[in-house]
């Protein structure tokens, strides 16, 4: 018997009995749809915070911390560097140091306090540091701010009233009015060393403005200086990158060449992993978002793996609605069964005639499930942030996506859909084959 | 053309440990030749039905072995039987057992979609048979909708659709009245006579067992007479 007639059969066989399919159908498209939706759940807050993940950070930036020598970890020196850089699919390394106390920068009436780093800045921009405004320093006191520097640079008062209540942010009028590119400002460091107190003044010209950071909630407001300040600074104070309060029997005796921060960024997205591993294997110590990304998605994996199974059993349920249709409909066909036997039917051929009725109420129910499962979740991207606003008062991140359809689900559901509708009709489908010629024709069964 | 050779066969009535044994057919052994009709007659419950299903494949024996042509069919599988059935065996039953929610045409037409004919040989050779026995302006009724004696032309039919070289039937004329009796009967000997088809018929109505070349007598499950051609 050739498939094209079998469909035929099945066809006419359905229009028979067509609610009772209908309701089969609608069951099994529930059953869909709520794995779908469910797992849907899985895959949009994994999509959200992966996103979230991506863009808070630079994807092909690796952190490292040190190097792990005899189970203890030393900062890394410029010998690192270079092997850093040396690294296959490396496009830049970054490294800064932090001036360890916090400087106070003066511009006529104004004033600010900022964190304070030296960087290497061929590389900074090999990474990919952009300014909004100016250049890069080529002298040595020469610096450039961040974006939010000048926010923070204001009217030298006690005044609490300079302070904006609801923000705490400095009131506009009271911040440095004008652009900050070719201004001097002065640096006044602090001294704190065995009894001897007292401040140095350095003098810089803003030469760049950073770009603002990719996340409208993170601020800028640091200064990087040259490396001769820095030794400036250093020299004055006594101590390492100008640390106050310290015990002079604790000095370093040698932090030359040691960094604070070393970034490494790899050429593309897929190097990132070459290079990571290859820094763990070296003992470095090192934070790259793959990694993280790594235990997102495995974190996410086993929760849409829980949310699937748990919207199987819904399938599951629905496949109960098939079996007892296919029982039934086997009943009320035995004596045609009986018939197409006694003429000569194969019993295989009845067999994949059941089989395949049960697969097409799968499939049409999958069909259904799905478009519901698509229409359910547009209606909750679109309704969800505003009932839970209206409910809690609480503004959700921007972005954030409830539900998402992958391709991937959608072939999960119909194949876990399919494979539960054919497995339920395989019983009805084994008894039709079973069925009794001649009690069939005789009616008796 | 069929050989049954030593048949016996007994239905077992009952339930487990409690089993009584009923003996149907006893020590049967009789041929019937390519081309000939013939009718096995016998009193209601002497087993005649029986012989008839146990040559159709529909049970199978307790002892003894059906030839037909050259294969012997006790040893078929229920895959092979119904292959074979399709292929080489036209029925004819009492109660016509066509497909109520199929059409003349579609009850016709269901060996062919069995053996898996294309749909345009299906067409020709459907209304073909349907022409042959007169029932070309009914192809589209329902077997609700046709009188016994067209029912009967309809099973006709689709036994003979696939031109199976045997034809097995079952009191043919059992729910006809006497008139479209005579003209089924007439119908049979013109087929046997044209086209050379085996008729084995079981039938009680010895106007009926008439129509054939030889007729077999079965007894309380016994072969009275008739075994040789």
């Amino acid at each position: 018997m050739k498939w094209k007639d079998q469909f035929r059969f099945i066809r006419q066989n359905i229009k028979k009995n067509k609610v009772r399919t209908m309701m089969t159908i609608l069951a099994t498209a529930m059953g869909c749809a709520f794995l779908i939706v469910l797992a849907s759940v899985g895959y949009g807050l994994q999509e959200s915070v992966v996103k979230d993940t991506l863009e808070q950070q630079v994807v092909t930036e690796i952190d490292i911390y040190g190097f792990e020598e005899e189970g203890e970890y030393r900062s890394l020196t410029m010998d690192d560097i270079d092997y850093l850089e040396s690294i296959d699919g490396v496009k830049a390394v970054t490294r800064r140091n932090q001036v360890r106390q916090i400087p106070m920068y003066m511009l006529e009436e104004y004033k600010a306090e900022a964190m304070t780093y030296v960087t290497h800045f061929p590389s900074e921009v090999e990474a990919g540091l952009k300014l909004q405004d100016g250049r890069m320093p080529e002298k040595e006191n020469e610096v450039i701010v961040g974006s939010h520097f000048r926010n923070y640079l204001s009217v030298n008062t006690d005044d609490e009233n300079i302070y904006d209540e609801e923000t705490g942010e400095v009131k506009e009028e009271y911040i440095y009015p004008d652009d900050l590119v070719g201004k001097t400002i002065n640096m006044e460091v602090r001294q704190d060393l065995e009894g001897e107190n007292g401040t140095h003044t350095i003098s810089l010209t803003v030469v760049g403005v950073l770009q603002e950071p990719s996340r409208e909630w993170m601020q800028d407001q640091n200064v990087y200086i040259s490396e001769s300040v820095y030794n400036e600074i250093e020299e004055f104070t006594g101590t390492p990158g100008g640390e106050l309060g310290i015990d002079p029997g604790n000095l370093e005796t040698d932090t030359t060449d040691t960094f604070d921060e070393v970034h490494v960024y790899a050429k593309n997205l897929e190097k990132v992993q070459g290079i990571a591993d290859k820094l763990e294997e070296n003992n470095y110590a090192i934070y790259s978002v793959v990694n993280e990304m790594e235990q997102i998605n495995m974190l996410f994996t086993i929760a849409k793996a829980g949310l699937i199974l748990v919207g199987t059993i819904a399938i599951v349920i629905a496949s109960i609605g098939i079996y007892n249709t296919m029982t039934m409909a086997v009943t009320e066909r035995a004596p045609d069964i009986g018939i197409m036997k006694a003429i000569g039917a194969n019993p295989k051929t009845i067999k994949q005639i059941f089989v395949l009725e049960s697969s097409y109420i799968g499939i049409i129910g999958a069909i259904i499930g799905t478009i519901v499962a698509y229409l359910i979740s547009v209606l909750v991207n679109i309704g969800l942030p505003f009932i839970i606003e209206m409910a809690f008062e609480d503004e959700l991140p921007e972005g954030l996506q409830f539900s998402a359809i992958p391709p991937s689900l959608v072939f999960i559901a119909v194949g876990i859909c399919l494979f539960v509708t054919i497995l339920s009709g395989m019983r009805p489908a084994k008894r039709a084959t079973q069925i009794d010629v001649l009690k069939a024709m005789r009616r008796e069964i | 053309m069929i050989t049954v050779q030593k048949l016996n066969h007994h239905f077992e009535l009952g339930k487990k440990g409690n089993k009584t044994i009923l003996p149907v057919l006893k020590d049967i052994s009789f041929q019937v030749e390519k081309g000939e009709i013939v009718s096995v007659v016998g009193k209601s419950g002497s087993g005649k039905s029986t012989l008839l299903n146990l040559i159709s494949g529909f049970i199978h024996p307790t002892e003894g072995e059906i030839l037909i042509g050259d294969q012997r069919v006790t040893d078929f599988s229920e895959t092979k039987f119904a292959d074979f059935r399709l292929k080489h065996m036209g029925f004819i039953f009492q109660s016509f057992q066509l497909i109520p929610s199929m059409t003349a045409f579609q009850n016709i037409e269901l060996p062919l979609i069995l053996k898996g004919e294309s749909e345009s040989s299906r067409e020709q050779r459907t209304l073909e048979m349907l022409n042959k026995v007169g029932l070309e302006s009914f192809k589209d009724h329902y077997p609700s909708e046709l009188s016994g004696g067209q029912q009967q032309r309809v099973s006709i039919a689709r036994a003979l659709v696939l031109e199976p070289p045997l034809i097995l039937a079952d009191e043919p004329t059992g729910s006809l009245d006497s008139e479209t009796e005579a003209e089924l009967l007439t119908f049979i000997k013109q087929l046997n006579t044209e086209l050379g088809v085996t008729f084995l018929i079981i039938t009680h109505d010895e106007e009926v067992a008439r129509i054939g070349h030889r007729t077999i007598t079965i007894r309380d499950g016994q072969l009275i007479e008739g075994a040789d051609a």
